[in-house]
């Protein structure tokens, strides 16, 4: 099997409290991999860790065989990893100069970034909001923006973090079928929701973390199975976890 | 059709600043009119890293660093000006490399102090180090008119120099906040970490904005010194005069915009000449207070500055006549 | 030997009051979470009225902060309503653009108010100093190292033990928390910004007899606090002590050995050189430091 992105030991401590420890996957070039476990479990720490955003204390992130543990997060983005936010961070520009701001990596003048960004916004389907400011639109739209301006980094591979979470079902369903069609343009994709039906319906395989830890691994049918994810989402004791 | 309108208006204006000391033999009304084009220069200088939110208090040190240099290059070395004007800006843009340190480690108000601090250590040493500056005394450039030495006995050519440097650095401001450095910069004022995840190297274009900034203020502080004959620690290091009025114009004007500025020194800088002379004669220190109370309404009521009051009037015009082009 | 004994020791004591306007600007910023860039005005405005207060009653500058602290204590309540409290929720740059509007208003009324004159208060002790081994210690001076030292223990004794203490130290701990935990935080911002300002007032005082005041004094109270507090790190009382002893040794040696003129130079160049290296403090620093900009 092709691996695109190999963690292994990665391990964070804010303070004593281990966020994340001792986490090992690899995420399969081409595929759709969820990220499930209740609040706290350390999920958006791991996609922190992964971006560069925070500086891992042990353990190492592989992409493609090379190392980025180290790297600065603007390489790693250059060598292909992207990611969106939880929490939507528009910048206060217009939609289109939002997306024009990492298309720079790849064209040097402004109209060529400009052309670019067009497109990817015309993929996500928000070229015709393109001029106005993302202070302006729904919380759904400004996801799309978020998504959008992570694809026009190029990236390898793509976090998701929760652009799913706070949407109605009408925008669910309009949403959910962006994410299958990033992955077929041919970007890998690790994803975190908290929408199990979503999450179930599109991903191949899921990861459970909690506490930090990474608790199960394995195709959703498997994983909703799987005696200690039911035991972390339900809170009960169960010998052997 | 409204692009060319707004063109031929543009070159009009453009032809009436030309024509001004044609028309204005006042010395007093020369000298407003180059004061101005001086501040806006320095005010658009100081407003590039404000692209990236970087609020510096600091910006007298390039300032001086770069009036001292072509300074001294002049009167000990008899060294020409115009190429005073080179090693001037590249000192300062060495200082800039100095502040960069602090710049890309620290975040908004710490970067502040510490430009303050920086411009205050080079005061010093400048009152200290006699045998270089002659201390608090200050260097005067003697009076010999010539073109080479930038020294001229009507106030003419500094006025069309002040003009051209206003233009300068105005459309380098507007060229390097359409460029990409431009957009990065903007992206990490708006959020650090999103720029950076979206393979943003925002340290080096918060160092990119510095270097364009302080080399600009070093160069346009050998013109203004040269205009002034006079230069000494108090005044080329002075925080009053180099660090707080181009960011006192910039963030009424509009912190962070390409046009604020210049809004901004056109409002001030006449203001502040004003207070001086009516009211600091009275009372000194007054314009200060005045100045004080008006960076507090505006923080209050505008905080986008001046620059935002005019802003959506033009776009809904601009956007008008779009839709109507539509129908 | 001797001479750099002499100078360490009216270093530490002028450090005394470094640490006690630090302290002050500590207390605001860890609390309101503003960059107070009046903070050194604060100091000003004491100094001036331990002056009128000698000037026109004759009343003695220790006396006088009997009045000076409540007035100052109230000047920081008033300051934290009007200034700060109606820019709470802007970015950080608003904050800073009006306390430096701030500090220029006082400047400058100052300026008009007393002149650009050099103001001293003629007490008899003065230039009072002891000998102590071969060592001259100025009266005044060690006053004031042991009036910061007290005020700062209660000050300590204050936070530690009493509920509004408890408080305040929860808000510089985390901000949202303590406001679900129920503690009345716009109450407590007032009370803090002004204990800070009082503090900074008896700073001010205690200088008042060994030192002349005039408009400008401030600007270099507002960097040195600055400086004290990031080498001493956000929310913790020892450690802006033990900076602001530093750095009075540090001008005392530098003004000494190197130039007068220089000394000021000196600890601005550690202060660049302390925030490149050890941006969180040499002591350790709080939680929140990283929400008022300090990595």
């Amino acid at each position: 099997m092709d691996d695109l992105l190999v963690v292994k030991d990665l391990t964070k401590n804010f303070g004593g409290l281990a966020a994340v420890s001792e986490v090992s996957f690899e995420v399969r070039r081409g595929e759709i991999l969820g990220l499930i476990g209740p609040n706290g479990a350390g999920k958006t720490t791991l996609f922190n860790l992964i971006s560069g955003l925070l500086a891992s204390d042990r353990g190492s992130i592989k992409l493609e065989g090379e190392d980025l543990t180290k790297k600065p997060p603007y390489k790693r983005s250059a060598m292909g990893v992207g990611r969106t936010f939880q929490v939507v961070r528009p910048f206060d520009m217009t939609v289109l100069e939002n997306v024009m701001v990492p298309t720079f990596a790849h064209y040097k003048t402004s109209k060529e970034a400009k052309e670019k960004a067009f497109e990817i916004l015309k993929m996500v389907r928000m070229d015709k909001l393109a001029d106005k400011m993302p202070a302006n639109l729904t919380l759904a739209q400004r996801k799309r923006i978020e998504v959008a301006r992570a694809l026009a980094t190029k990236p390898k591979l793509l976090l998701l973090d929760e652009v799913l979470a706070g949407l109605n079902p009408t925008e669910v369903a309009e949403n959910l079928p962006l994410i299958r069609q990033v992955r077929d343009s041919g970007v890998t994709i690790l994803f975190i929701e908290h929408l199990m039906d979503a999450m179930m319906a599109i991903s191949e395989r899921v990861l459970v973390m909690d506490q930090g830890v990474l608790i199960a691994c394995g195709t959703p049918d498997e994983v909703t199975s799987d005696r200690c994810v039911i035991t972390a989402y339900l809170g009960e004791e169960a010998p052997g976890c | 059709m409204r692009n060319n309108k707004l063109k031929t208006a543009a070159a009009i204006f453009l032809l009436g600043l030309l024509a001004v000391p044609l028309y204005f033999t006042s010395t007093f009304v020369l000298h407003m009119f180059t004061l101005v084009f001086f501040y806006i220069a320095l005010t658009a200088a100081w407003n590039i890293p404000a692209f990236g939110g970087k609020f510096s208090l600091g910006h007298a040190a390039f300032f001086g660093l770069g009036g001292y240099t072509a300074a001294i290059l002049y009167v000990k070395l008899g060294i020409s000006p115009f190429i005073g004007v080179v090693a001037g800006t590249f000192v300062a843009m060495l200082g800039g490399v100095i502040l960069s340190f602090p710049l890309v480690r620290l975040k908004g108000p710490f970067f502040t102090l510490a430009s303050i601090a920086f411009a205050e250590v080079l005061r010093m040493v400048a009152v200290d180090w006699r045998s270089l500056t002659n201390g608090s005394v200050g260097i005067n450039i003697p009076f010999k008119p010539s073109w080479l030495n930038l020294t001229f006995t009507s106030g003419a050519p500094f006025y069309y120099m002040a003009l051209g440097l206003a233009l300068l650095v105005i459309g380098l401001a507007w060229w390097i906040r359409s460029s990409s450095l431009g957009y990065h910069l903007r992206a990490a004022a708006a959020d650090e970490d999103a720029a950076r995840a979206l393979g943003i190297n925002t340290a080096k274009a918060h160092f990119m904005g510095l270097m364009w900034s302080s080399g600009l203020t070093g160069m346009i502080a050998v013109f203004y010194v040269f205009y002034n004959y006079v230069l000494e620690p108090g005044t080329a290091f002075s925080m009053d005069l180099f660090s707080l009025q181009p960011a006192m114009n910039g963030i009424i004007g509009g912190m962070g915009t390409v046009w604020g500025p210049v809004i901004g020194a056109i409002i001030m800088t006449p203001l502040g000449e004003f207070l001086r002379f009516y009211l600091g004669t009275i009372q000194q220190g007054l314009n200060f207070v005045v100045y004080g109370l008006m960076l507090i309404a505006v923080v209050n009521f505008v905080p986008g500055g001046i620059v935002s009051l005019i802003e959506p009037w033009f776009k809904k015009k601009k956007s008008g006549d779009s839709s109507a082009a539509d129908n | 030997m001797e001479l750099i004994v002499q100078v360490c020791v009216s270093g530490l004591l002028l450090g005394g009051i470094y640490a006690l306007i630090s302290i002050g600007l500590n207390l605001i910023f860890g609390v309101v979470r503003i960059i107070n860039f009046a903070h050194g005005e604060m100091v000003m405005v004491a100094m001036y009225l331990t002056f009128w207060l000698n000037y026109f009653f004759g009343m003695d500058p220790y006396v006088s902060t009997l009045i000076v602290l409540p007035v100052m204590f109230l000047f920081g309540v008033i300051i934290q309503r009007i200034i700060v409290q109606p820019i709470q929720n802007s970015s950080a740059n608003m904050k800073i653009f009006a306390t430096v509007a701030l500090s220029l208003i006082l400047q400058n009324v100052a300026l008009i108010v007393c002149k650009g004159n050099f103001r001293t208060v003629q007490v008899s002790y003065g230039m009072g100093t002891m000998e102590w081994g071969g060592i001259f210690i100025s009266i005044p001076r060690l006053v004031a190292f042991f009036a910061a030292l007290l005020s700062i223990s209660l000050l300590y004794y204050f936070l530690k033990n009493t509920y509004t203490g408890k408080a305040l130290r929860a808000i510089v701990e985390d901000h949202t928390i303590a406001r679900l935990m129920g503690v009345k935080v716009q109450k407590l911002y007032l009370l803090a910004f002004g204990i800070g300002c009082a503090f900074s007032a008896l700073g001010g005082v205690l200088l008042m007899p060994f030192s002349s005041v005039y408009p400008t004094v401030g600007i270099p109270f507002t960097l040195i606090a600055f400086i004290v507090v990031v080498l001493g790190g956000l929310g913790s009382m020892g450690g802006t002590f033990l900076a602001g002893l530093f750095i009075g040794v540090v001008e005392a040696v530098g003004g000494t050995y190197v130039s007068p003129a220089l000394k000021e130079a000196i600890y601005f160049g550690i202060f660049i050189i302390a925030i490149l290296i050890r941006p969180q403090g040499i002591f350790g620093k709080g939680k929140g430091s990283e929400e008022v900009g300090l990595k």
